[in-house]
């Protein structure tokens, strides 16, 4: 019974589709601050990429379609800054 | 990759106009020297800025830009001779942003050779000092304010001039007309209620609103000086923060800055922000509030220690010159464009590599080195 829930978990993972989330962070005040929520984000299980801009303080975050968003606020959060989702869309 | 080693000498400037007896360095370990003995002096420091720019991910082949910030020149401080060599690809030297800060501004192709850059310029200092007297009979005239230095009035990201940046700085000067005796009771203020918070990364993010909101006056120089510059600002006097480093030993105290007894330090992490304001007819005053905090901390002493007053009655219109300023932008644009901007200030270097910023707040991840000979002669 073990092995089959291995098997599907690695299923799931090798055949979830991946989705694109834009991100409102608020709080970034200097270059340094997207570092940390670019890393924050990116030690997110489930994150592939992450590109964070000062400029428009937006974070434009690939993930995985299983992963629960509420994470990626989280991850913004914990590098102490608030976020907001502004969309979701698949990645293509 | 195409590589390149350039090697470029500039004079910049003479020492015209610089003439004048140098007054012998004695080593103030103990007491400190007197304001009219080290205002006489000129100092001059070689300073050696070392990079060698990390990927931080540390894997294959990679990009390098790098923004690094270079000395203004005036009176009181002068880059007599500039050298810089390295295995960029391009180079220029610019001012093509709104502050006209100076910087030399290097690039790297993707590769992964390692990224280095060295510069190394001579610099002579003199002793700041605007005496109290010319100040109070200038601001007594009551002159309009100079239409170029009308900007320094107007609000930043980090240096708003309403809520209750607004609301202290009209407490503080209320009924009170004269210019400069309103930048006195701001600068008393600040300096009694900031205290240096050794916990603050670097030389802190200067977000005097924020410190005006929270009502948590610790912080480092950048915090001090913004929330000195933004009340300043709110009250009607023109005032700017002047980034800088450190360059040696101060006469006042070691607090200030150190150096071996050859006259030689580190100073990679020496970073210091101070200020001015404007009174018209007598121009730009120096100001220092942050290193009456500093002061305090370092020797421990309260803020109505003599030696503490002593300083703030100095650093209120003078700057001890082991030190010397790069420039006054406030969230601006460099050139060229990086790709995160507007950046908060620019008194340590800037890079970015593969478009991440380098984290300049630690020189050994960066990785740079910056270090200063003391080589008056005396």
């Amino acid at each position: 019974m073990r092995y089959f829930w291995i098997f599907c978990w690695t299923i799931g993972v090798l055949f979830a589709g991946e989705k694109i989330a834009v991100i409102e962070v608020s709080g970034m005040t200097c270059p340094l601050c997207t570092v940390a929520v670019k890393h924050s984000l990116k030690k997110t299980p489930g994150v592939l990429k992450a590109k964070v801009k000062l400029n428009t303080k937006k974070a434009t975050v690939r993930f995985r379609d299983d992963l629960n968003t509420s994470s990626l606020l989280e991850a913004v959060k914990k590098a102490g800054y608030e976020g907001k989702i502004l969309s979701i869309t698949p990645a293509d | 990759m195409q590589r390149r080693d350039f090697l470029k000498t500039l004079s910049i400037a003479a020492a015209a106009g610089l003439a004048g007896g140098t007054a012998p360095l004695l080593a103030a370990e103990s007491a400190y020297e007197s304001e009219e003995k080290i205002s006489r002096e000129k100092r001059r420091f070689r300073v050696r800025y070392s990079f060698d720019l990390k990927n931080p991910e540390d894997k294959g082949p990679y990009p390098a830009r790098l923004w690094n910030p270079m000395p203004y020149q005036a009176h009181w401080q002068n880059v007599r001779i500039l050298n810089f060599k390295g295995n960029y690809d391009h180079w220029n030297l610019n001012d093509d942003n709104a502050y006209d800060v100076s910087i030399l501004y290097a690039d790297w192709k993707k590769s992964a050779q390692p990224k280095t850059l060295q510069i190394e310029m001579e610099i002579e200092t003199r002793y700041r000092r605007v005496p109290l007297e010319a100040i109070e009979a200038a601001s007594k005239r009551n002159l309009p304010i100079p239409a170029e230095v009308r900007r320094f009035l107007k609000p930043t990201a980090h240096i708003p001039t309403d809520g209750k940046v607004k609301a202290k700085a009209d407490e503080l000067t209320r009924g009170v007309s004269d210019h400069f005796e309103k930048v006195k009771r701001i600068y008393d203020w600040v300096t009694e209620v900031t205290f240096r918070d050794p916990k603050v990364i670097g030389c802190g993010v200067g977000d005097a609103g924020k410190m005006m909101n929270s009502g948590y006056f610790g912080g480092k120089c950048t915090d001090i000086s913004s929330l000195f510059v933004a009340l300043l600002r709110a009250a009607g006097i023109p005032a700017r923060e002047v980034f800088g480093i450190r360059l040696g030993r101060s006469h006042y105290s070691k607090a200030l800055g150190k150096a071996d007894k050859k006259g030689f330090a580190d100073i990679s992490t020496w970073q210091h922000c101070r200020a001015e304001y404007y009174i018209p007819g007598i121009g730009w005053v120096p100001s220092d509030p942050a290193d009456i905090t500093k002061l305090e901390l370092v020797e421990n002493r309260k803020y109505d220690d003599p030696r503490v007053r002593e300083l703030k009655q100095r650093y209120l219109h003078s700057w001890e010159m082991n030190w010397v300023g790069f420039n006054w932008g406030r969230d601006f644009i460099l050139s060229p464009q990086p790709a995160q901007y507007p950046i908060n200030m620019l008194g340590y270097p800037y890079a970015e590599v593969e478009e991440e910023p380098l984290n300049y707040y630690f020189p050994k991840e960066f990785a740079y080195r910056i270090t200063s000979q003391e080589i008056t002669k005396r």
